[in-house]
């Protein structure tokens, strides 16, 4: 009996002792399957230190994690443009100390002093991308080129998924009506509430961005919202992927990585921001996840197939097309109500 | 009526196994979608085993459950012990405070946790979320079960028993120690192993109390299957549907072997 | 009772048997549910965070059509489940209870039921899929393939799964005790099949029954994740919105009011159906 209890104790004490060892840990909150893990072995080698890896499924939900007590939990994350400064304001993110971001120097000059986060205060970009719509060419009976597909029940070309990201669903709504992605309209986004609570009826169901792609692989759905990105990564899975920006114009947006003011382990956060700076490690994250790289350095070094791909480099005249999403400040409240009553339903 | 009946609890079992077969074959299944079998294999096998996070995952769950069932298992027998011997001003309501971790759903459980965190993140500074809150929430639907089931077996008990130790000259602990302990066992560790099997299967609390590095098991399955079902996961259920089979076997074996 | 103790010593042991228990359930019992009662009253701020003013708005806005509706359809799952779950897992009970090999019947019923049970419900997605295992039998006759998650259906049909051995169980034990003499004197006084059985078998379950009932209608009416997973977002329960509150939406007032209402209605039902059936009902869920 003695010997029982002091073995269970000896197991309790060992169990209890926390795993926060002798080695740093960077805890790293990111999109799912967004980072190759060679590449994270890579950083590990480099500094001796551990990176945990958590992912999320939108950002609401990351959001959501962070303020519910998560921000002191994560070292980094990967946030979409139109958080950034949003982020800053809750205080969850501080200015960047840049001085300790060498790498800095290798972005392309846009990303330098990019709108969604002028003079790049708080955050380092990681991708940038577009947001379309993607599609089974042998699933869908109809072309698959405008909104419409989603929102206007005679346009429906197949079984369909709404995107599982507040602003950039609601932001399809948006532009298929003529209005902005940014704005703040009550009358424009009760219409696009409306709009959207009449395709929840029609879809399939909302689901994240990887999410989507693998429900149309598996021929559970033809169309869905998604980006660039997963649709060229899909496609090394089948070919009758393909991907297509609407003729209303999707989204250009850049994903960044801030450094979360009350985390643990911020050095290393500098750090595995630098690295991902570094031309190599920049070609070998955007070869893997097909996006495009902020890097200027890092583009010649990408497969030429990727250089050339415009759904990875869109060129010039379809860029103009495409809008940015904003940080609108207190009034993304109108939005969250909207997403909240789409959801409840 | 006879064979009705027999029927009808095979079609019932069937319909209780179907999906978990469908899971098992599948998960020996090359393609990595649909249901077309197009040929055995064990690679699914072999990524699960060689994916690091899941061993931790899985390490995860059992320091979990081990950890709360223990606290919870201490905790419930002694709180049952109480509520049966003695009276005390409260004690009903202290029973029915009982019944709460059983009776309400899930969710709500796990966001008062969700907030009793935050809260107290803002006025003391801690906890952070981890495995420790983790642990905090298993023992606090834990304990009511093992406090119930414990509670069921000592009224069953003659507090005789103990009477006679006292008249013997045993002191409290020793009584304690010796005799009711002793009697209670069978309830205890019903009461432990329940624990036990709730937090091993627990998602819905887990979900609201677990910080990064605190994954769970049943947390994994569910991102796995939200982000698109792979094979590894079948593989994963398959293991653990066979260790849960196993056990279940082991204990009826031996159950009956004792008599 | 303790009577050669003194009034010390008595003190001293109920603080250490009930001291510790009581303590955690009074810290992470009580002291959450006040939480929550009170965050139910408190306002959601323009970042998500919880402030004054203090007022009904959370409970006003509960009584808004599509909350009412989530409301609705838990109840319709909760009380379809359970129906369903008499339905197959009555008889099933009474199979089992009469069986000569009935331990072994029971350990077949215990296997799925220490399933964790996400990989139950993962198992339904996987045979629902439209390119999933039910369509592939559809289409050997030439039906389909239909979409048929997500829908409630679907929903409905993993909720019965995954909660019928949690109601075969206590039936079962009720079953077990049964007094099989009863039937027997009602055949001696006349009564014919149906009616004995009725009469003089189905009122000697009942605290199997109620506990059986409970242990599904609850569950079901709460739970979120077979609606997450076989709802897609289309099938939204009570469960569904408490737990989008304090994730996507931010919004810990409005769950708080929802998690208050859900645990006033859950209690609210048990502490009636326990009046109706005597304390003996209650303690029968142990």
């Amino acid at each position: 009996m003695i010997a029982r209890f002091s073995l269970l104790l000896l197991a309790l004490l060992l169990t209890a002792c926390p795993k926060r060892a002798e080695v740093e840990t960077l805890y790293f909150l990111n999109w799912a399957d967004y980072i190759p893990e060679e590449l994270v072995r890579k950083f590990e080698r480099e500094t001796g230190a551990k990176v945990v890896l958590d992912t999320f499924e939108s950002p609401e939900a990351m959001l959501a994690k962070l303020k519910a007590g998560a921000d002191r939990e994560f070292s980094l994350v990967v946030a979409p443009d139109y958080y950034v400064l949003q982020m800053a304001r809750e205080g969850l993110v501080a200015p960047l100390d840049k001085g300790r971001l060498a790498g800095l120097a290798n972005l392309d000059p846009f990303f330098q002093d990019p709108p969604y986060d002028p003079g790049l205060q708080y955050s380092v970009p990681y991708f940038w991308g577009t947001t379309g719509l993607a599609y089974r060419e042998d699933l869908v009976r109809g072309p698959v080129d405008s909104y419409a597909v989603l929102f206007d029940p005679k346009a429906q070309v197949g079984p369909f998924l709404l995107l599982d990201e507040m602003r950039e669903t609601i932001g399809a709504a948006l532009r298929y009506l003529g209005y902005s992605l940014n704005t703040t309209d009550p009358e424009a986004l009760e219409k696009a509430k409306e709009l959207l609570i009449a395709a929840k009826a029609r879809s399939v169901g909302f689901a994240g961005g990887v999410e989507a792609l693998n429900r149309i692989l598996g021929g559970d759905a033809a169309v869905s919202l998604a980006y660039s990105g997963d649709v060229l990564q899909a496609r090394q899975e089948d070919e009758r992927l393909r991907y297509a920006l609407p003729k209303e114009g999707g989204t250009l947006w850049t994903d960044a990585m801030v450094v979360l003011k009350r985390g643990p382990a911020q050095d290393l956060a500098y750090r595995f921001i630098d690295f991902l700076l570094r031309p190599e490690n920049a070609a070998e994250l955007a070869a893997y996840t097909r996006y495009a790289t902020p890097v200027a350095q890092a583009v010649p070094l990408l497969p030429q197939e990727m250089r050339q791909d415009p759904t990875v480099f869109p060129p010039e005249e379809v860029r103009a097309k495409l809008e940015y999403l904003k940080d609108l400040g207190p009034d993304i409240a109108l939005y969250d109500r909207v997403w909240t009553e789409v959801k409840a339903r | 009526m006879k064979r009705l009946l027999s029927l009808h609890a095979l079609l019932v079992y069937l319909f209780l196994y179907l999906p978990i077969l469908v899971i098992v074959a599948l998960s020996f299944n090359e393609g990595r979608r649909g249901v077309r079998f197009t040929g055995f294999t064990l690679d699914w096998y072999r990524a699960l085993f060689q994916d690091p996070r899941v061993l931790e995952y899985f390490l995860n769950t059992l320091i979990v459950a081990f950890t709360s069932t223990l606290v919870a298992t201490v905790l419930g027998t002694l709180l049952a012990l109480g509520l049966v011997r003695y009276r005390f001003p409260g004690k009903g309501f202290l029973r029915y405070l009982l019944y709460i971790p059983v009776v309400v759903p899930d969710v709500v459980l796990g966001v008062s946790l969700l907030l009793l965190f935050a809260f107290a993140r803002e006025l003391l500074g801690f906890p952070r979320l981890s495995l420790l809150t983790v642990i905090l929430g298993h023992i606090t639907f834990q304990v009511a079960f093992v406090t119930l089931v414990v509670r069921s077996r000592l009224l069953l008990l003659d507090p005789g028993l103990e009477e006679a130790a006292r008249d013997l000259g045993a002191r409290g602990l020793q009584t304690f120690l010796h005799v009711t302990l002793p009697l209670a066992w069978p309830g205890v560790a019903a009461g432990a192993l329940l624990a036990l099997t709730l937090s091993l299967d627990d998602f819905v609390v887990t979900f609201f109390t677990a910080g990064p590095g605190a994954t769970t098991l049943p947390l994994y399955i569910y991102s796995s299957v939200k982000l698109g079902i792979s094979p590894k996961v079948h593989a994963l259920s398959t293991l653990i549907v066979g260790l849960s089979a196993f056990f279940l076997a082991l204990g009826y074996a031996l159950s009956r072997r004792r008599i | 009772m303790n009577e050669a103790a003194t009034p010390f010593q008595r003190f001293f042991r109920i603080l250490v048997t009930v001291g510790p228990g009581g303590l955690w359930l009074f810290l992470f019992v009580l002291l959450p549910s006040l939480l929550v009662l009170l965050a139910s009253f408190m306002t959601r701020g323009p970042y998500g965070e919880l402030t004054g003013p203090l007022g009904l708005h959370n409970y006003l806005r509960l009584l808004e059509s599509p909350y009412l509706q989530a409301f609705a359809q838990s109840l319709w799952v909760g009380v379809w489940a359970t129906l369903i779950s008499v339905l197959l897992g009555y008889p099933l009970a009474f199979y089992i209870a009469r069986h000569p090999r009935r331990d072994l019947l029971l350990l077949l019923l215990l296997i799925p039921f220490f399933t964790n049970f996400l990989i139950r419900i993962y198992a339904w997605l996987v045979l629902l899929q439209k390119e999933g295992v039910v369509n592939a039998f559809l289409q050997a006759f030439g039906l389909g393939p239909f979409a048929l998650y997500p829908s409630f259906a679907a929903v409905l049909l993993a909720t019965v799964y995954t909660f019928l051995p949690f109601f075969v169980l206590p039936v079962y034990a009720s079953v077990e005790h049964t007094d099989w003499q009863l039937l027997e004197a009602a055949y001696d006084l006349g009564a014919r099949p149906f009616k004995a059985f009725f009469h003089a078998i189905l009122p000697q379950t009942y605290p199997g029954l109620f506990a059986g009932s409970a242990l599904v209608f609850i569950p079901a009416m709460g739970t979120f994740v077979v609606a997450d997973l076989l709802g897609a977002g289309r099938v939204v329960l009570i469960g569904n919105l408490i737990q989008q509150q304090f994730g996507i939406s931010r919004d810990w007032a409005f769950g708080g009011a929802l998690s208050i209402f859900l645990m006033g209605f859950v209690l609210l039902a048990l502490y009636l159906y326990a009046r109706a059936q005597g304390e003996r009902g209650f303690r029968e869920l142990v």
